[in-house]
């Protein structure tokens, strides 16, 4: 099981949603960040902007379907064909343990799906 | 040590906070965010579709709007993440889809900024 994070342009994410949803990953969360890249941020004449909005998607897949989240991703948040600086990037993590809250069941990596009894 | 983010209804907020304290985890991190599931349908706007409740109908086509919840980040060592997954299910737990998920992540290392201290110690349930 991986967690995907996915740091893309404000403008990109219904592009990203509507790509991911249509892959059959419709559960993903988003949370608005600022930040700056290798660029150092944007300069404009005099002013240096290192806080350039954008927006993280939190997704969380089996570790098969790792590459194919990426590529819908990059495929999706890219500007035009080649892209462009600024367009973001994509993290990648383990994770251990999930929990559904409603049901209390736990799943591991390896596929087992027990009830957490409380 | 490990990460614990939970994805949470923002109207458990206050409960899940006090549960967490109560149980000896009070440091966390939370912020607002918007989200979608796996899209399991809501029953209560079926139900409201088909007595003929305009506003339900209206929702009816839309597919997957995102929702406004609660992600929370907590970093604990390894012998309180199972009380602290415990506690936040038990809080939540309403037994409907939206509840949330809870996710469990391994930490390598944290540090105090303050006392530039690592390890285990800077965190919560070690004295």
């Amino acid at each position: 099981m991986l967690m995907i994070r996915s740091i893309v342009r404000p403008e990109k994410v219904d592009n990203v949603l509507a790509a991911l949803m249509e892959a059959g990953f419709p559960a993903v969360t988003k949370v608005s960040v600022v930040g700056r890249g290798k660029q150092r941020g944007i300069k404009i004449g005099e002013i240096t902007y290192d806080e350039i909005p954008k927006e993280l998607l939190i997704t969380v897949v089996k570790s098969q379907d790792r590459d194919f989240v990426i590529k819908t991703v990059m495929q999706a948040a890219r500007t035009g064909d080649k892209g462009a600086f600024g367009d973001g990037k994509i993290f990648v993590t383990p994770v251990e343990e999930m929990y559904t809250i409603s049901s209390g069941i736990k799943e591991t990596p390896e596929g087992e799906a027990v009830e957490v009894k409380i | 040590m490990k990460e614990v983010m939970a994805i949470v209804r923002m109207n458990k907020m206050n409960q899940t906070k006090r549960a967490l304290s109560d149980a000896g985890i009070s440091s966390m991190t939370a912020k607002d965010v918007l989200g979608r599931g796996k899209g399991l349908v809501d029953t209560t706007l079926l139900e409201g579709a088909e007595k003929g409740y305009e506003e339900a109908i209206a929702q009816l086509g839309q597919s997957q709007r995102l929702i406004p919840k609660r992600l929370l980040m907590v970093v604990v060592p390894e012998k309180l993440v199972q009380k602290t997954v415990r506690t936040i299910i038990s809080v939540n737990r309403m037994g409907k889809s939206g509840d949330g998920k809870i996710f469990v992540m391994p930490a390598s290392d944290a540090v105090s900024i303050r006392t530039a201290e690592g390890g285990d110690t800077v965190l919560d349930g070690i004295t």
